[in-house]
């Protein structure tokens, strides 16, 4: 992936810093700033998500991408900037809120729940599980036992589709290292997100697993399910993103189609010849 | 012979009232992962609140003092005792179960310990200091007649009755999506929030819950022993009850009760009955803390997990389950992209 | 104004205990990354053996405040090698290394009333008339205790600035996995971290023990979270971060005396805490850097 004969003088994307960006996508965030004490990690951060789109934010490593997704996510409070979800703002809002709003993001080494079973990871997920209120657990099981069965049958049914079936009865914690990225995948996919935000779904994992995973978040894009990934790896984000944000120094370098940025000085100077990938 | 089964009945009430510690101990800690450092002071607020609430108004002259005193019939009473146990369980957990590190929710959970042993110890006027409360009626004597050997069997019916409720809504708690989600936020708050799972809310519930039923243990107790003092709730009881659930084996309620036999039964109360030594009648309570702390770690070494570890989650086969890929075929490296869509 | 005066010297006396005892605290936990709960027995032994040697075996004062931190630092690295270095060479979670070390609060202040008894106990100093500093006045054992803390918190500065073992120290603080592959000898440093703050736990708890007079088993560890207020407030693992925390739970306990009665300042330092946990849980100066 290096950019060498692309380097052509048209500029497609206009660099979108400080830009006010359109409205209409189903993901805006727009001016974002986040420092930690002197860093600025994330300094200026603008872009917009499209409904149904599969979207890149790529960026040398400490380019702030994952701060990018913290805040989004509401695991962090920005200093300045906003963030529009299907038109609600969820500035100052806290990660289960945002959540339940069909926002559900991943963390970029594996997390899982690891002394419950593959089949428990899943079951938690479900938004809105009317057996988490006490009142109904004590006294009105059978509101929902049906439920439960439901988010049961649904749950082998994705772990199925992602080939963690026989795994269903073992410790999360026991899994390879492909198997959590893939469960982390599955267990989003049971909270049946709008959008989901992957950090780095496809870190330290083989290249055949690599291309599945690309496989699972194409045909997930086809259900409806709208992607903003942060990755490393160009040719997979060539493969499969309709949109790529570039960001460098906390700040949003320039967005577009891979084959755009290709032609933009600015990102093949900061980026694409610029090793670290 | 009537004080032989005497005896065995009250070893039979401690059971059953480790039992319930525990059992709210295991919300806290097996399920929801709060360090709840200061169980016994949910014990000991509970005991005293059903204490004021039973007594009478103290005598006046009579240099004894508490709080209300409202000759209240002994089901209200447990009801007073739990619902302050348990608000003290959320005051503590507002500041407690913000979003802090684990250390720092123990460092809170021990500090409003001390500073609730030190208003109680030294504020005569609240449940009289360092004398407690003494002379409870105890429950339904005038049903049960009198005979403290044959009272002990009746009391012990209660307790038995009040633990099964405890195991109940515990189990029910635990198999229930409510548990499962618990136990996520014990694994990783983070992602749990990250699902939607609300993490303060869930685990103030499970520290009000915890707090309640460790608060029924301590109304108990008192309606039991009919007195309270604060030399009655220092540090080192709580660690009972968190060794009988270590050893036991947290996040699973048989284990709470496993452990509630072997620490605070077979070990603490029968010790309790040694002769003490001349000329230092503190050491064999001194020698049977070190043992419960050294137990302890012990089992944290040896069997992290207890005697009887969390069990694994196990649901029902559905009819479907059988048109899946037989297992060990649909590991990772087999593709099942095209199998939707 | 003549009562706030002399809480401020009580003020800077309680500061000076607290500070022994919450850099000791401070530095294990910048170290070795998990909270010592049993660290307020940790004090009471540096009480009682100080006081063994003084009272019983008739050695000077001075001699036997050292000898009794020795003695305590050596204890805390023996129940490092016996009990908690195990648990930490098996990864144990931070999480666990709680109870455990919750578990050894109750066996070491166990094994401390099984062996001096549950009685309280005084040294007996020749605290003679009070001297006048400017506006304060100190009795000759605070004088000495607001000494010692400084000329232990110089030593403590040095050590960190000057020293190898110090910089080590520090480099394990900030990042342990790479203190490790940049060839600090890791193990032996942890050593030496406990027993540097098994000695500060004994000054802190000899020192306490001399201002407040009378003491006993549990003195120590009713302190405990007085000790944990400063470090939190001060910012948990940072060295310099602990001293300031302790300077101010000190002043603002012992000053809250002047319009709330004595009685109440456990209260006190408890309410900070609570404050600093809602309002800063980071601590104060988060900036500074650990250790
Ligand atoms: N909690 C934090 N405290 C201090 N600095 C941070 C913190 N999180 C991230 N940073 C800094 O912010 C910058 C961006 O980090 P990050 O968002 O993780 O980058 P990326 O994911 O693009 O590699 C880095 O320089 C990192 O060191
Ligand atoms: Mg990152």
């Amino acid at each position: 992936m290096s950019g060498d004969g692309s380097a052509g003088a048209s500029i497609v994307t206009a660099p979108v810093v400080g830009s006010t960006p359109r409205a209409g996508g189903m993901l805006v965030v727009d001016g974002l700033v986040r420092h930690f004490g002197g860093v600025k990690a994330v300094d200026g951060c603008s872009f917009e998500i499209k409904p149904g789109t599969i979207s890149a934010l790529i960026g040398p490593n400490g380019a702030g991408k994952t701060t990018t997704v913290n805040l989004i996510a509401g695991a962090l409070r920005s200093d300045r900037g906003r963030i529009v979800f299907n038109g609600s703002d969820l500035t100052g809002k806290r990660p289960h809120q945002i959540a339940e709003q069909g926002l559900v993001r991943t963390f970029q080494i594996s997390r899982e729940y690891a002394s419950m079973t593959v089949l428990e990871n899943l079951m938690v997920s479900p938004l809105h599980q009317s057996g988490e209120r006490l009142l109904n657990v004590l006294f009105r099981p059978g509101r929902w036992r049906n439920e439960e069965r439901q988010h049961l049958e649904r749950s082998l049914e994705v772990l199925d589709e992602f080939g963690l079936y026989a795994k269903r009865d073992d410790y999360a914690g026991s899994l390879s290292g492909g198997q959590k990225r893939l469960l982390e995948l599955a267990r989003a996919v049971m909270a049946a997100p709008k959008m989901l935000l992957l950090d780095e779904p496809l870190a330290g994992i083989n290249p055949a697993l690599t291309a599945r995973v690309a496989d699972h978040i194409e045909r997930l894009r086809e259900g409806g399910i709208t992607f903003l990934l942060v990755e490393h790896n160009l040719e997979i984000v060539e493969r499969i993103c309709d949109h790529v944000v570039v960001m460098a120094l906390g700040a949003t370098l320039a967005t577009g189609t891979m084959a755009d940025l290709r032609k933009n000085d600015a990102v093949v100077q900061a980026y694409l010849t610029g090793g670290g990938i | 012979m009537g004080a032989v089964l005497g005896y065995i009945a009250t070893l039979g009430v401690y059971f059953f009232i480790y039992n319930i510690f525990c059992l709210g101990l295991n919300i806290q800690f097996g399920y929801a992962g709060i360090l709840d450092f200061t169980v016994i002071t949910f014990m000991a607020i509970a005991g005293y609140f059903a204490g004021v609430a039973v007594l009478g108004p103290p005598q006046r002259g009579s240099e004894i003092f508490y709080i209300l005193g409202l000759n209240l019939p002994w089901p209200i009473a447990l009801v007073i005792g739990v619902v302050a146990a348990g608000t003290l369980g959320f005051l503590i957990g507002l500041v407690a179960l913000r979003r802090l590190r684990s250390d720092y929710l123990a460092i809170v959970t021990l500090a409003s310990g001390s500073i609730v042993y030190g208003i109680v110890n030294n504020d005569n006027k609240i449940f009289d200091g360092a004398a407690g409360l003494v002379g409870v009626p105890q429950p339904y004597t005038s049903i049960f007649g009198f005979n403290p050997n044959t009272y002990t069997w009746y009391f012990l019916i209660i307790c038995a009755v009040m633990m099964l409720l405890c195991w109940f809504v515990a189990e029910r708690i635990y198999r229930s999506p409510l548990g499962r989600t618990m136990r996520a936020i014990r694994e990783d708050m983070d992602v749990a929030e990250a699902f939607g799972k609300d993490a303060f809310r869930v685990r103030m519930l499970a520290m009000v819950l915890g707090c309640m039923m460790v608060g029924v243990g301590g109304v108990l107790t008192l309606a039991y022993v009919s007195a309270l003092s604060p030399a009655g709730w220092s540090t080192g009881e709580t660690f009972v009850i968190w060794a009988a659930l270590i050893v036991g084996g947290r996040a699973n309620n048989l284990g709470a009760i496993v452990g509630s036999f072997l620490v605070a039964v077979l070990f603490n109360e029968a010790t309790r009955f040694l002769p003490t030594i001349p000329g230092d009648p503190n050491l064999i309570s001194n020698i049977r803390n070190m043992c419960i702390g050294g137990l302890v770690i012990l089992t944290l070494w040896l069997r992290p997990q207890g005697v009887i570890p969390e069990r694994k989650a196990r649901f029902a086969e559905l009819p479907t389950a059988a048109k899946r890929r037989p297992p060990g075929e649909s590991l990772v490296t087999l593709g099942s992209v095209d199998s939707v869509g | 104004m003549s009562l706030f005066l002399l809480s401020l010297g009580f003020g800077i006396v309680t500061a000076a205990v607290l500070a022994l005892s919450s850099v000791g605290l401070s530095l294990q936990f910048g170290v070795t990354n998990f909270v010592n709960f049993a660290y307020g027995a940790y004090l009471g032994f540096g009480m009682f053996l100080t006081y063994t040697l003084a009272s019983l075996l008739h050695f000077p004062l001075w001699l036997s405040v050292v000898l009794g931190c020795i003695l305590t630092g050596v204890l805390a690295v023996v129940i490092d090698l016996v009990i908690l270095e195990p648990f930490v060479r098996r990864r144990t979670s931070g999480f666990f290394m709680l109870i455990v070390t919750f578990g050894l609060q109750l066996l070491l202040l166990n094994i401390i009333q099984a062996v001096w008894g549950v009685g309280f106990q005084s040294f007996t100093s020749g605290s003679g008339s009070p001297i006048t500093i400017g506006p304060f006045s100190f009795t000759a054992d605070q004088l000495g205790i607001v000494a010692l803390a400084v000329v232990a918190m110089v030593g403590i500065h040095l050590l960190l600035t000057r020293t190898t073992l110090g910089k080590s120290m520090r480099a394990m603080s900030d990042d342990p996995s790479l203190a490790k592959v940049s060839g600090i000898d890791t193990a032996r440093v942890t050593l030496w971290t406990w027993f540097i703050s098994g000695c500060l736990a004994g000054l802190g708890g000899v020192t306490l023990a001399l201002n407040t007079v009378s003491f006993q088993a549990y003195t120590g560890n009713n302190f405990l979270f007085v000790i944990f207020a400063a470090v939190i407030l001060g910012g948990i693992g940072k060295i310099y971060g602990a001293m300031l925390g302790a300077l101010c739970i000190g002043l603002v306990v012992e000053v809250s005396g002047v319009w709330l009665s004595s009685a109440y300042k456990l209260d006190v330092a408890f309410g900070v805490l609570v404050l600093v946990l809602l309002v800063r849980p980071q601590g104060i100066i988060p900036t500074l850097g650990k250790a």
